[in-house]
């Protein structure tokens, strides 16, 4: 073991980070997540945003990840759940998900929606592409990175790009 | 072990944004990165079925409190 480097698993990582952006951003857009702040708190984030140069509509959408469990939470829990108990692990992260919704005074159901749709492409992938859902989880991480955490000026150009896009 | 070590190098570089960002609003998004980050550090590091409940306890629990915070800076910082 010493001294290998596990290319697969590097390789499967980065390829379950591409697959959970795709599915938690498309969602996110889907529910509208974009278009305004949901609450005070994700207004503020959106605007502070944008006065370093972002977009608005980009702004908006990572103040909402930040301010209530969305759809890449939903991904990053349902990715747990099958880690630890398989699909039903899934679905319970995703009731855990709307209580979590409910108790932040969120009225979409992205978190909800997209936990359920991860439960069911993660155990899929795990089962019949050779991946593990352990990968899934820390490809969620490096997608939620890419977004959250690298530049909030060209993230947000990005994600408001896809919102003129889909709206 | 990949996973973990991934996961939990994030979290630390997170940490390290959050230090680093000067405006309090926009520390928030590194905020939530670290929290992810946590999140998934625990199932991957915890063998035990109850470390999913722990997982969705803390993200859930921290999602909350960032919301609280978040909106509470906004609302003095407006002096609404």
């Amino acid at each position: 073991m010493a001294g290998e480097i596990p290319y697969t698993e590097i390789f499967h990582i980065f390829a379950a980070a591409v697959v959970c952006f795709v599915i938690y951003v498309s969602i996110d857009l889907l529910f509208r997540l974009p278009e305004k702040g949901g609450v005070r708190g994700a207004d503020a984030i959106g605007k502070s945003i944008e006065s370093a140069g972002g977009d608005l509509n980009g702004g908006f959408m990572m103040g909402n990840i930040v301010c209530s469990p969305d759809a890449s939470a939903g991904t990053l829990l349902a990715a747990c759940g099958v880690y630890t108990f398989g699909i039903a692990g899934g679905l319970v992260a995703a009731v855990l998900v709307f209580i979590g919704n409910k108790i932040c005074y969120d009225k979409g159901y992205a978190g909800t929606t997209g936990a359920i749709v991860a439960t069911f492409v993660i155990y899929a992938l795990s089962e019949y592409a050779g991946f593990s859902p352990e990968q899934f989880i820390a490809g969620m991480v490096i997608a939620i990175l890419v977004i959250q955490g690298i530049s909030q000026k060209y993230a947000s150009r990005l994600l408001g790009a896809l919102w003129r896009i889909r709206s | 072990m990949i996973a973990a070590a991934v996961t939990a190098v994030i979290a630390v570089y997170a940490v390290i944004r959050i230090i680093a960002e000067k405006e309090t609003l926009r520390k928030f998004t590194y905020l939530n990165v670290m929290n992810f980050a946590i999140a998934a550090t625990i199932p991957l590091l915890i063998s035990d079925p109850l470390a999913l409940i722990a997982a969705v306890a803390y993200f859930v629990g921290s999602t909350l409190e960032s919301n609280a915070i978040a909106s509470a800076y906004a609302v003095r910082r407006d002096g609404k």
